[in-house]
C-alpha cells in the first residue's frame, strides 16, 4: 500500500529523518515506536503532507503513486487518514457539519454523489456509540472544550466515518486513561480489514495489547534500527531503548 | 471649492421645497455646515478617511427615482419615501417635526459637519413611530439608483421607540445604477425607557460609492439597543455610531461585521457615552480584508462621572487575507468614574495555519477550508442576531459575500 524509501526530511534546516525504508502492505498493522524526539511524529506528519517538513532525499509510493506529489487533501482523499496527536480546536465550526463537509468532500472526489441527511445521520449514530462519545459532541465546534480523551475519540470517530486506506495513529493512546484505550482501540480494530493498513505511532507498548501490530519498527534519530513482531515491543519495554539502541549499533 | 459652492447651489435651489419651522431649521444647519465645510485628513477624526476627496467632483442633489421593490414594509429611493407602512406612524421627518411627533432637536446642531449638512437637506426622510408597549417588526430598503449622474443623496430616518415597545428593524442598503454617489445618510434613535431595539443594516459593496453614514442613539432607563451592523466597502465608507446612555441600566450591544476586497474602504467609528451608573456595553467588530482594501476601526468608550457600575466590553479582530490589505485600529477609552469594569482587545492575523492543515487531512481542500473558517469566524457575530428570520437570512446573505479567492 505504502513504500516509503530513503526518505530524508528536514525543517528549518535540521535533518529530522535521515533515510527511512518502511512497506506497509494492506491488511497489515505497523507500529512505530520510538523515544522523543526521534522522528516518529514527522513521520506521520509527513505522509499527510504537512508543509512544513520538506523532504529532501527519497520517494514515497502510496498505491502505486507518487505521495509526495499530492496535496494535503487530494492525500485524505485518496485515503491517507492522520489521527492527530494534538487534535485541533475549530471555533464556531460544527462538529456534524465538518463531519459531513469532510465527507462529502473525498466523495465528491471519488466521483459519487452527497450523502443525504437521513443517511448521514445513520451512520454518525452508529460510530458514536461505538467510540462512547456523547451526542452532545455533535453540536459543538470541533475540539473545542473537549476533555483530552474526548478530542483523541473524537479523532477515531472521524476515522470510522471516513474509512480511510491507510490510517496514521499519532500517539493516539497518549493522555488516555485504561478505559478511553480500550475504547479507542475496540474502534481502530473494527476498521482493520485485510484492504486497510494502520500505521501506529507510539512510545508505550500499552496501546500494543489492545491493538495488536504484525510489525513493530525501532525509530532512533531519524532511522529505522530495528524492526521485529510484536514481540520486539514487549522487549522495548523490559529493557528501555537506551539497551535496544546499543545491541542494534554492536 | 466647486463641490462647496454646489452644496450651496443646491442648497438654495431646493429651499423653496420647505416653509415656516422647517426651512428655519434647514438654513440654520447649513449656515452650521458652511463654518466648517467638509473636513480633510489633517483632522484626527478623519485621519484615514478623507472625506474632502469628493470636493473633486460634481454632485447634485437627486431625490427622483423609483423601485417596484415590494418586500419591505418602508422604501426609500435616493433618501424618499415610496413606501411606508400602515400598522406604525410614518411620514416625512417635516410632517414628524409639524405634526409634533419629533422634537426640533432633531434637526439641531451636531458635532459632525456631515449631520448639520444633512440636515440642511431635511427635505425627505422618514420618521418611524413604535407605540409603547407594542412590538413591531419592520423591514427598510434604503435604495440609491443612479442613471449615470455624479449625484448626492441625503436618506434621513428618524425612529422613536416607545416605553417598554420591542422591535426589530432590519435596514437594506442597496446601491445600484451607474454614475457616482455621494451618500449622507443620517439615522436618529430615540429609545424610551424599557424599550428594547434591534437595528440590523446590511450594506452593499459600491465602487462608485462615498458614504457617510451616522447613527445617533439616545438611550433611556433600562433600555436595550442590540445593532448588528454588515458593512461592504466602497470607493470611501465611513460608518459611524453615537450611543448615549442617558439613563441608569441602559444596555447596549454593538455587533459588526465588514467585508473588504478590492481597492475598496472602510471605516467604522463607534462612540458609546457612558453617562449614568448601572449601563453597560458590548462591542465586538470582525472584519475580513483582501486585495488592496484598507480598514479603520476606532471604538470609543467614554465614562462619565456619574457613570459608575459601568460594564464595557469592546473587541475588535481582523484578518487579513493579502499582503496589501491594511486595517488600522485603535480602542479608545476615557474613563472619570472610579466604580467601572472596561475591558478591550483588538486582533489582527491570518487564518490559522494549524487549523487548515486538520482540515485538509480530513479532504477538505484549501478553497473550501478557507471558506469554512471565514465562515465560522463571522458565524460567530451574525449568531448574536436575536431576531431568527434576520438571523437567517444574514447567515445566507453574508456569508455569500466572503471574499471567494486568494492565497
Amino acid at each position: 500500500m505504502i513504500k516509503i524509501e530513503n526518505l530524508h526530511v528536514e525543517v528549518d534546516g535540521n535533518q529530522i529523518l535521515k533515510g527511512i525504508n518502511l512497506e506497509v502492505k494492506a491488511g497489515e498493522t505497523h507500529a512505530i515506536m520510538g523515544p522523543n524526539g526521534s522522528g516518529k511524529s514527522t513521520l506521520a506528519q509527513v505522509i499527510a503532507g504537512h508543509e512544513d517538513y520538506e523532504v529532501t532525499q527519497g520517494k514515497v509510493e502510496y498505491l502505486n503513486k507518487d505521495l509526495l506529489e499530492m496535496d494535503v487533501d487530494e492525500r485524505a482523499c485518496e485515503g491517507v487518514f492522520l489521527a492527530f496527536q494534538y487534535p485541533v480546536e475549530l471555533p464556531g465550526v460544527n462538529n456534524t457539519y465538518f463531519l459531513k463537509s469532510a465527507l462529502n468532500a473525498q466523495r465528491k472526489y471519488r466521483g459519487e454523489k452527497e450523502i443525504d441527511a437521513m443517511e448521514f445521520m445513520d451512520l454518525i449514530s452508529d460510530k458514536i456509540k461505538l467510540l462512547n462519545l456523547k451526542d452532545s459532541l455533535l453540536k459543538r465546534p470541533v475540539n473545542e472544550g473537549f476533555s483530552g480523551g474526548e478530542k483523541k475519540r473524537n479523532e477515531i470517530f472521524q476515522m470510522a466515518i471516513l474509512e480511510p486506506k491507510l490510517a496514521l495513529l499519532d500517539e493516539t493512546d497518549s493522555g488516555l486513561d485504561i478505559d478511553a484505550l480500550r475504547i479507542v482501540a475496540r474502534g481502530v480494530n473494527t476498521m482493520r480489514k485485510k484492504e486497510n493498513a494502520i500505521i501506529i505511532v507510539t512510545h508505550y507498548q500499552r496501546l500494543l495489547n489492545y491493538i495488536v501490530p504484525d510489525f513493530v519498527h525501532v525509530l532512533v534519530d531519524g532511522k529505522i534500527i530495528s524492526s521485529g513482531d510484536k514481540n520486539l515491543a514487549l522487549e522495548l519495554e523490559e529493557k528501555g531503548y537506551d539497551r535496544i539502541i546499543k545491541e542494534a549499533k554492536a | 471649492m466647486k463641490a462647496k459652492n454646489a452644496f450651496a447651489d443646491d442648497f438654495e435651489s431646493t429651499l423653496t421645497l420647505s416653509n415656516g419651522k422647517i426651512k428655519d431649521l434647514r438654513i440654520k444647519a447649513f449656515e452650521e455646515f458652511s463654518k466648517v465645510g467638509i473636513p480633510t485628513n489633517k483632522d484626527e477624526f478623519w485621519k484615514y478617511s478623507d472625506p474632502s476627496v469628493i470636493l473633486n467632483l460634481d454632485f447634485e442633489f437627486n431625490d427622483t427615482g423609483s423601485t417596484d421593490e415590494d418586500d419591505y414594509d418602508v422604501v426609500l429611493v435616493n433618501g424618499k419615501i415610496v413606501k411606508s407602512v400602515n400598522n406604525c406612524k410614518t411620514g416625512t421627518i417635516a410632517d414628524g417635526l409639524l405634526e409634533g411627533y419629533l422634537d426640533e432637536n432633531i434637526l439641531g446642531y451636531k458635532e459632525n459637519p456631515f449631520m448639520n449638512l444633512n440636515n440642511a437637506f431635511a427635505i425627505n426622510g422618514c420618521y418611524i413611530i413604535l407605540e409603547p408597549n407594542t412590538e413591531n417588526e419592520i423591514r427598510i430598503l434604503n435604495l440609491i439608483t443612479n442613471e449615470g449622474r455624479q449625484q448626492a443623496v441625503y436618506p434621513k430616518f428618524a425612529i422613536v421607540a416607545g416605553k417598554n415597545s420591542n422591535s426589530s428593524i432590519f435596514e437594506e442598503i442597496r446601491i445600484i445604477g451607474k454614475g457616482c454617489n455621494f451618500v449622507n445618510s443620517v439615522m436618529d434613535f430615540i429609545i424610551e425607557d424599557g424599550a428594547i431595539l434591534e437595528h440590523t443594516i446590511l450594506d452593499d459593496f459600491a465602487e462608485d460609492t462615498y458614504h457617510i453614514a451616522n447613527i445617533w442613539v439616545k438611550q433611556g432607563k433600562d433600555s436595550n439597543f442590540i445593532s448588528h451592523n454588515f458593512s461592504a466597502g466602497k470607493r470611501l465608507a465611513r460608518r459611524d455610531f453615537n450611543v448615549e446612555l442617558l439613563e441608569t441600566g441602559a444596555n447596549c450591544e454593538l455587533n459588526g461585521v465588514y467585508l473588504v476586497d478590492g481597492d475598496n474602504h472602510i471605516d467604522h467609528h463607534t462612540t458609546i457615552e457612558h453617562k449614568k451608573s448601572n449601563c453597560t456595553s458590548n462591542e465586538h467588530y470582525k472584519g475580513i480584508l483582501d486585495g488592496n482594501s484598507r480598514g479603520i476601526f476606532n471604538g470609543r468608550i467614554h465614562v462619565h462621572p456619574d457613570a459608575q457600575k459601568t460594564d464595557a466590553i469592546q473587541n475588535n479582530q481582523n484578518l487579513l487575507l493579502s499582503d496589501n490589505a491594511i486595517i488600522h485600529t485603535k480602542p479608545e477609552l476615557e474613563i472619570y468614574a472610579d466604580d467601572v469594569k472596561c475591558t478591550h482587545g483588538a486582533t489582527v492575523g491570518q487564518l490559522d495555519d494549524k487549523a487548515m492543515f486538520y482540515l485538509r487531512t480530513r479532504g477538505i481542500n484549501k478553497k473550501d477550508a478557507r471558506q469554512l473558517l471565514m465562515r465560522a469566524y463571522v458565524g460567530e457575530i451574525i449568531g448574536k442576531i436575536n431576531n431568527e428570520k434576520i438571523r437567517t437570512e444574514m447567515m445566507e446573505t453574508v456569508l455569500e459575500r466572503l471574499p471567494k479567492g486568494g492565497e
